[in-house]
């Protein structure tokens, strides 16, 4: 036992009163940091069943990667991503003046070019389903397709959270448990920037040459 | 439909028609008449009590922790034993199916289950056990113990967890639900490619197994987070992390494995879905897929899954031993550091499941070399326990007996997992029933731990100590049952016995398939014994009611709390000055030193949410499973739409005022953990 | 680090520690670093393999980057959990990802034919 008895025989503080020093919003935010550590696990796992999808066997005879990818284009939805996570980033500086206004304008740009995101890549899929590059045509297209839908779908859940917290700003203002959503909402909008710069390299930009 | 189903399909009923129930098949019968009788028997007596209201507000609706752990441990508890069931049914029939002269029953050529019954059996046996009987036990128990143990009054997360907890539950309740409607899937545990794929396996089975691994693994992960969350965050002032108990360590090192490796399972999964949902290519044997793949995706998680299962057991060995040493637990530093070795290592040894998948020489001898690391710190854990015994004043309660049973146990598991973990060995008895006999005694050992653990906890909350005499005997003949079984086993293995085979065809195996009936025989045996044990325990419950310290030689800060716990835990959060304060302040003669007055508690309400997450989840399982897409649709929806009302509702707890608090700890010893915290405020003011 | 219950959100070190220069310097890197390594790969200015390297050192540099300009970690007794716990579980996605090409490149290597014109043809009998 490693305490210390003092000399003077008093014994040491044995309950603690008053506040006991949780901070429950470093406690939520924590709680949801995990959480996209896992999420980033889930990434992990469809990245290495792309790196072993990724070769001739697994083309079936049909598109590769070299046919699919185009990096040029692929860097629209990439300025529109970072740039959603910026204009969301910005609209939470807001918070340090309470300023309303500044929150609900960062929400609403994230929202417009993460829709626009969404439709480069919605159209992206239609050309390839109209070439016949289907999610059924290929083991690799098949986890081309589910990696970045994915992807996408955790930006169409960021697009309903963002809705929802439109309205709660709109209504209770900056209050506490606001203040932890939108916190986590940056925490969750910016790991998806951070996502696509391994979607890019990895998939789209490493597609070209492998 | 995007992919080739065999039968028929409505948009109102899916998959589902009259002739998915099995109602010719007598053992299909025979369980649903017991399942049944043992589901009346729970319900009759509620409903003539009229306690429905009760359940509904204290138990399923509750956030306390303390019950959420409890539920989860019953479910575990009633998963084992259909569980056992499967077991039972397994070893009866491959002794009485073995040669090609043994007689065949029923529908089957051999024996008395057919082979697609008997392969559905040891399907739902690895299953049920591994993910719906240990993992919430193990689940249950870090959820009661942690927070007392780090001096917190609840989980971070008092909503998330009560999820957590019906998420598990819909898991199990898919899996009984194959019995009656449709069957399960009669590909193993692991559910490897490309037999689980639609072609070859186009009944609803698979579907079953695979989303109640999903929907309970998600409450697995979310668990994860809450309870890694509270550890970080939430201890008492003073419990630094050089004082946190070692049961805590490992759950915290356990639940980082969980939070890690449940997701990579997802993926294996959701892969697999979309093969048997979208018509994909991941894992089929053309157009693409590699079968290899499934099994690389499901081991990077079933490896560390084994871990997540033996090392809150390894924190409960330290807990018990040392209480029932009298001694400190010896060597703390290099316990903690021996966890998170293992914990780390564990991720990079996943290919022994397959080594003999031809990955080749180099990639078998590194996963060889990392297996077989990971049995240095595992050997620094068991020699610390030892030295924790030695000069200790040991007294052989039941948990003690578990715990020395299961170093035992830890010691032929450990071993025989060194040698497999050589890529020579194992290309000889893999598959064989060698491993089943290995990694038996590793679940066993789990086992034995968690009966230690369910002992040891129970006084503290419930309030009384459960009967040391059945108790004595259900751990004889539990051990006994184990040791004659599995050494058959071994024996089994050597002498070339494969797995998974519903007909034998070495008449030599006789004999040692009779030690393993005989076996069999004393678990039913100890099955008795448990339940006397609690019946006995439960009768007699106002005679053993006990204090705080029940043992009288604890250590750790729950034992701090009164017996049963209320359901604030502590009155005042106690301030911590040592690892192991209890057995601190009883040296300085503090251990019964009550606080000078009481302050205000901020506590959470309970809440009907999780239970109709709960509801929304079956429903969305089942309709995934039976492919009813307007059912799975809807109930995902509902699911969200709770969650976003959820929101926006403001008030999420209730403020328990000094005085009441002073009232309810001068009555603690006539509370219980089943009282209504109505009835018990209303004690306190001496209003009943 | 003693926020109090009733602290006003607000002065939360998670809010205040945003900052305009962090957001646009994290995007700045971004989308610069992207336009390099697209740059480098359209123009074809290396072979494959040392081109992976690079493209994988300039995704390193991005991803930290964003950590500390977008995420805002450091060691500071508010984000140290954070930065354990991603510094943690970078090893795991080197080890499952690593480990599983690695594996994969092997098993190929001892059990599929030698590369043969035509050999990218697949049969297209089975589902």
């Amino acid at each position: 036992m490693d305490a210390q008895v003092p000399r003077d025989g008093k014994l040491p503080p044995l309950w603690h009163y008053g506040h006991e020093g949780h901070d429950e919003i470093s406690t939520k935010t924590l709680g949801f940091w995990l959480y996209m550590i896992s999420d980033s696990l889930i990434f992990g796992g469809l990245f290495a069943a792309y790196g072993v999808l990724d070769q001739p066997m697994s083309f079936a005879g049909g598109p590769g990667p070299a046919q699919i990818m185009h990096p040029v284009a692929a860097f629209g939805q990439t300025l529109a991503v970072l740039t959603s996570v910026l204009a969301y980033s910005l609209g939470t500086l807001a918070m340090k003046t309470n300023n309303k206004a500044g929150v609900l304008l960062g929400i609403v740009g994230a929202m417009v070019l993460a829709v626009i995101f969404l439709g480069l890549e919605f159209n992206d899929f239609a050309v390839l389903y109209a070439h016949g590059a289907t999610l059924q045509r290929s083991g690799f297209l098949a986890a081309f397709f589910i990696l970045i839908a994915t992807h996408g779908l955790h930006m169409m859940f960021g697009l309903l959270w963002m809705a929802v917290m439109l309205v709660q700003v709109g209504r209770y203002g900056l209050s506490k448990e606001i203040v932890m959503r939108l916190l986590n909402l940056r925490l969750f909008w910016q790991f998806q920037a951070s996502v696509w710069v391994c979607v890019y390299i990895y998939v789209y930009l490493r597609g070209t040459f492998s | 439909m995007l992919v080739d189903l065999q039968g028929p399909w409505s948009p109102l009923f899916g998959r589902l028609t009259l002739a998915s129930i099995p109602y010719s098949n007598p053992i299909i019968i025979f369980a649903f008449v017991f399942t049944a009788l043992a589901g009346l028997a729970v319900v009759v007596p509620v409903l003539y009590y009229r306690k429905v209201g009760y359940i509904f507000r204290e138990w399923l609706t509750s956030v306390d922790h303390k019950k959420i752990g409890v539920m989860y441990i019953i479910l575990g508890l009633v998963m084992m034993f259909r569980g056992f069931v499967d077991g039972m049914m397994i070893r009866t029939q491959q002794v009485m199916a073995d040669g090609p002269h043994s007689p065949g029953v029923m529908e089957a050529q051999h024996g008395y289950l057919p082979p697609s019954h008997f392969d559905q059996i040891y399907s739902s046996h690895g299953t049920l056990m591994i993910l719906f009987a240990v993992t919430p036990i193990l689940t249950g128990l870090g959820n009661i113990i942690v927070p007392l143990q780090i001096g917190a009054r609840d989980m971070a997360f008092p909503t998330m967890n009560a999820i957590s907890l019906w998420l598990t539950a819909v898991g199990a309740m898919l899996i009984m639900a194959s019995l009656f409607i449709g069957d399960f899937s009669d590909a193993g545990w692991v559910g490897l490619t490309p037999l689980t794929e639609l072609p070859y396996s186009p009944s609803v089975g698979v579907d079953y197994w695979m989303w109640a691994i999903q929907i309970s693994s998600i409450g697995t992960t979310l668990n994860a987070i809450n309870i890694i969350t509270t550890i970080v965050g939430m201890r008492a002032p003073g419990m630094r992390w050089d004082r946190l108990p070692i049961f805590t360590w490992t759950t915290l090192s356990t639940n980082i494995i969980g939070l890690t490796a449940f997701p990579i399972l997802g993926v294996a999964l959701a892969l697999l879905g979309a093969d048997r949902y979208l018509g994909t290519h991941f894992y089929t044997a053309g157009l693409g897929g590699n079968l290899m793949l499934y099994t690389d995706l499901f081991w990077i998680w079933g490896h560390p899954e084994v871990y997540f299962l033996v090392l809150p057991s390894f924190g409960i060995l330290s807990e018990v031993i040392a209480t029932f040493s009298e001694k400190p637990l010896f060597g703390y530093i290099t316990m903690v550091a021996a966890t998170f070795a293992i914990a780390g290592i564990s991720w990079a040894v996943w290919l022994h499941h397959f080594f003999t998948m031809g990955a080749g020489p180099w990639v078998n001898t590194f996963f060889s070399v990392a297996t077989m690391l990971v049995g240095i710190p595992t050997g620094v854990k068991v020699f610390n326990w030892m030295f924790t015994m030695y000069r200790g004043r040991i007294t052989y309660t039941t948990p003690m007996l578990w715990s020395v049973a299961a170093l035992i146990l830890l010691l032929v598991g450990g071993l025989t997992g060194v040698m497999l973990a050589n890529p020579a060995i194992d290309y000889t008895v893999h598959n064989s029933v060698f491993v089943i006999a290995h990694f038996h005694c590793m679940v066993l050992l789990i086992a034995f731990t968690i009966f230690a653990a369910v002992i040891y906890w129970y006084p503290k909350v419930f309030g009384y100590k459960l009967d040391e005499r059945n108790g004595t005997w259900f751990f004889a003949t539990f051990t006994a049952g184990t040791a004659i079984t599995f050494t058959a086993m071994f024996g089994l293995g050597f002498m070339g016995e494969t797995r998974r085979l519903d007909y034998l065809y070495d008449p030599s195996w006789q004999p040692l398939l009779i030690v393993e009936e005989l076996g069999i025989f004393v678990y039913v045996l100890s099955c008795y014994f448990f339940c006397r044990m609690f019946y006995v325990s439960i009768r007699d419950r106002n005679l053993n009611r006990c204090g705080a310290d029940p043992w009288g030689t604890s250590r750790t800060l729950e034992w701090m709390t009164h017996s049963p716990v209320p359901f604030y835990n502590f009155a005042v959060t106690p301030h911590v000055n040592a690892r192991d304060e209890l057995a601190f302040r009883r040296s300085v003669g503090a251990d019964e030193t009550p606080p000078d007055h009481y302050e205000a508690i901020h506590m959470p309400k309970n809440t009907m949410i999780p239970v109709l997450i709960g509801v929304l989840a079956f429903g969305f399982g089942f309709g995934m499973v039976w492919r009813i897409w307007w059912m799975a649709g809807l109930s995902l929806l509902g699911i969200i739409a709770l969650v976003i009302f959820r929101s926006f509702v403001h008030d999420h707890g209730y403020l328990l005022s000094g005085e009441d608090i002073a009232r309810m700890e001068g009555k603690a010893s006539q509370m219980s953990i089943m009282s209504e915290t109505q009835d018990e405020m209303a004690m306190a003011e001496g209003v009943h | 680090m003693s926020v109090h219950e009733d602290a006003d959100p607000l002065m939360h070190p998670e809010v205040q520690q945003s900052s305009v220069f962090g957001y646009l310097s994290g995007y700045a890197v971004t989308v610069l670093l992207l336009l390099l390594s697209m740059y480098i790969t359209i123009a074809h200015m290396l072979p494959p393999i040392p081109l992976l390297g690079v493209l994988s050192g300039l995704a390193l540099v991005i991803l930290i980057a964003q950590a500390f300009l977008f995420f805002g970690l450091d060691f500071s007794q508010h984000h140290i959990w954070k930065s354990l716990s991603i510094i943690l579980t970078v090893p795991l996605f080197i080890l499952s990802i690593g480990l599983t090409v690695w594996m994969f490149h092997s098993l190929d290597g001892l059990t599929m034919m030698p590369d043969m014109p035509g050999m990218s043809m697949q049969p297209t009998l089975l589902q």
